[in-house]
């Protein structure tokens, strides 16, 4: 027998929602809305996640007024005793460090996010782009394991502790740090929203349905996918520092292709191109991880030799196949853009009767 | 005067197949010039290469004075060069009037750190609007403001089209085939249309045309292609008399 508690399970579950919710959105943003293929979502996502391996380790110690301590190599409890110790004692520190760890994982993601794209778009078209994306995400996996200094390669970065660590009260502070993550989930959504029901939103999904005709009436597209790609990107970095902070460990492993297609199934499931399909897509997949950690306990007690991961893998590129099979919109189909002016042309014919 | 466009020995080779060959021309300012030939003599693609979608073999491409010829073709829609196209090519998944304002030059929404924010450019937004309802009721299509472009009948996709270029404020307005499917009083209609906006607002027409009986009622002035090659040019009187012409066109 095993006992699920409820609560934890929903905050767990909850916790993970937002976190997921930020990669959708930010994909949505980028592939959905603009047509930007972005196969390289695990390399952005681990962007935030090395940031904060880095910051946590350099930054937080400093912040607390100590000297920091060489993460890798023999200096390795040290360091991980030094940061666990403050995340314990000096929630400021703690917090000035994790708001700094947002800002630079933003600005690096976004910076890379859009100089690849602008670079490789003004060379080649956006399927080029998605090639680049993905070998270059699995390439940076690579270099950054092999680095021994940065991330301590193989060994990660644990103790990555969540902000409201310092509570001692795991519950409280889970509760907490999930109020975080969908705090930080809606406000994306909210601006995504916005953003979508903007004239740049109408000139994005323009040059999506027909990017020459686009290019002929005046609109400088490299540009237009470029900044929407850093936008995507750095969106995707803060959902890649909640994740690290979930899991309380930065490591390359959790950065290969597969998170990738986790997000494309959560977009392709909930609706390309609708924001609420994105988080809908989000909820239904963290809803479905967490089963599947069920399942495979339950499977492992019950003596089965299946790899339940192979499972999920093999579930998600079904659901993939039969949603674009049968329902290429997703389960919430976009809606139609308006800004302002329907309304506004709406009065004006009114006002003519 | 110096003329609105000029081509200077413009060139186009598709691989061997030299589909436009050195072909010079030129259209003032105010006037409704066409451009005529059989299929494949090289019109469509004289277009694209003035509107910067192909580029040029070997050739200049002299508007307002400039040399435009290795423009990009969205800093060529700047200048105030607009285009139709021969396949329709709306955004079909868009409203008609989401069609006429996307083309709207310099709009401050259109970038991604005021595109959040309404209060920087909904008054502007608002404007625009307004100005879509005078281009669409020119064209008829002001009470379909909120239809998908894809609901269009032909005929008004094609209206559309030209709605959606005069957002842009053209100076010049390329038209390939701006009747193609459309019963001929709606043709006769179009074209109606373009002489207003000519005499209305000073834009001058490329306009390439199959059905002649039409064009040469509102032509200023013929240019015509046949292999690539330019085989004559003149008044309508004069291409409709001209014995080459009548040859390769008419078959007699
Ligand atoms: N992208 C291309 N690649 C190769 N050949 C092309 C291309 N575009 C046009 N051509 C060729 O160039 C020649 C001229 O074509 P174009 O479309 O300009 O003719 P057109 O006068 O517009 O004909 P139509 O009246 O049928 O529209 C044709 O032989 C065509 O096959
Ligand atoms: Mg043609």
């Amino acid at each position: 027998m095993i006992n699920i508690d409820i609560g934890a399970t929903a905050v767990a579950v909850l916790t993970l929602f937002g976190i997921y919710a930020l990669m959708a959105i930010s994909l949505n943003l980028e592939y959905g809305v603009a047509g930007v293929p972005n196969f390289g979502k695990a390399l952005f996502v681990s962007i935030g996640a090395y940031t904060a391996g880095v910051t946590y380790t350099r930054l937080l110690p400093l912040l607390a007024g100590l000297e920091s301590i060489h993460p890798c190599g023999p200096s390795m409890g040290a360091a991980l005793q030094l940061r666990s110790e403050i995340m314990a004692t000096q929630p400021a520190a703690g917090f000035i460090n994790l708001a700094l760890t947002f800002a630079l994982a933003a600005a690096i993601a976004g910076a890379v996010g859009f100089a690849v794209s602008y670079v490789t778009l003004r060379l080649k078209e956006e399927w080029f782009l998605a090639l680049v994306l993905l070998v270059g995400g699995e390439t940076v996996r690579i270099l950054v394991r092999g680095a021994d200094d940065l991330i301590c390669s193989n060994n990660g970065i644990s103790g990555v502790a969540q902000p409201f660590y310092f509570l001692r009260d795991p519950g409280a502070s889970s509760f907490l740090f999930m109020l975080l993550a969908l705090a930080l989930a809606l406000a994306a959504y909210l601006y995504s929203e916005r953003l979508v029901r903007s004239p740049f939103g109408r000139m994005l999904k323009g040059l999506r349905e027909n990017e020459d005709v686009t290019r002929g009436l005046g609109k400088g597209i490299s540009l237009a996918r470029a900044q929407i790609m850093a936008v995507g990107s750095l969106i995707a970095a803060i959902g890649g520092v909640l994740f690290a902070l979930n899991t309380g460990f930065v490591n390359t492993n959790d950065f290969v292709v597969n998170l990738t297609l986790d997000v494309w199934v959560m977009v392709v499931l909930g609706g390309i191109g609708n924001n609420r399909g994105a988080l809908l897509g989000a909820l239904l997949i963290a809803i479905m991880d967490r089963l599947a950690q069920i399942g495979a306990i339950i499977l492992n007690m019950g003596g089965s030799e299946i790899e339940f991961n192979y499972v999920r893998f093999i579930a998600f590129g079904l659901i993939l196949l039969w949603m674009l099979r049968y329902r290429p919109g997703g389960l919430l189909p976009e809606s139609r853009l308006t800004t302002e002016a329907h309304e506004v042309v709406k009065r004006v014919i009114g006002a003519a009767k | 005067m110096t003329p609105l466009l000029q081509l200077h020995n413009i060139r186009k080779d598709y691989g061997g197949l030299r589909a436009v060959d050195d072909v010079s021309l030129a259209a003032p300012e105010n006037a409704i010039i066409g451009l005529i030939g059989p299929n494949g003599s090289g019109k469509s693609t004289l277009i694209d290469l003035i509107a910067g979608a192909a580029e040029q073999t070997a050739g200049r491409v002299i508007f307002a004075g400039e040399d435009i010829s290795d423009l990009s073709a969205d800093a060529i829609f700047k200048k105030g060069i607009a285009r139709g196209y021969q396949e329709p090519s709306l955004y079909f998944k868009m409203t008609v009037l989401d069609n006429v304002l996307l083309p709207v030059k310099d709009q401050r929404g259109e970038r991604p750190w005021y595109a959040p924010w309404r209060r920087y450019w909904a008054h502007e937004e608002a404007g625009h609007a307004e100005a879509a309802v005078t281009v669409l009721e020119q064209v008829q299509l002001l009470q379909h403001y909120d239809t998908l472009a894809s609901d269009l009948s032909g005929g008004q996709m094609k209206l559309l089209e030209i709605a959606r270029c005069l957002m842009g404020k053209p100076k010049l307005l390329l038209l390939d085939e701006p009747t193609a499917g459309v019963a001929p009083k709606l043709a006769y209609e179009i074209f109606q249309q373009i002489a207003r906006l000519r005499d209305d607002y000073g834009i001058t027409f490329l306009i390439v045309e199959h059905r002649l009986e039409i064009l040469f009622d509102f032509a200023d002035y013929v240019y015509v292609m046949h292999l690539g090659n330019l085989l004559a040019e003149g008044t309508v009187a004069e291409i409709a008399n001209d014995a080459t012409v009548r040859e390769v066109y008419f078959g007699d």
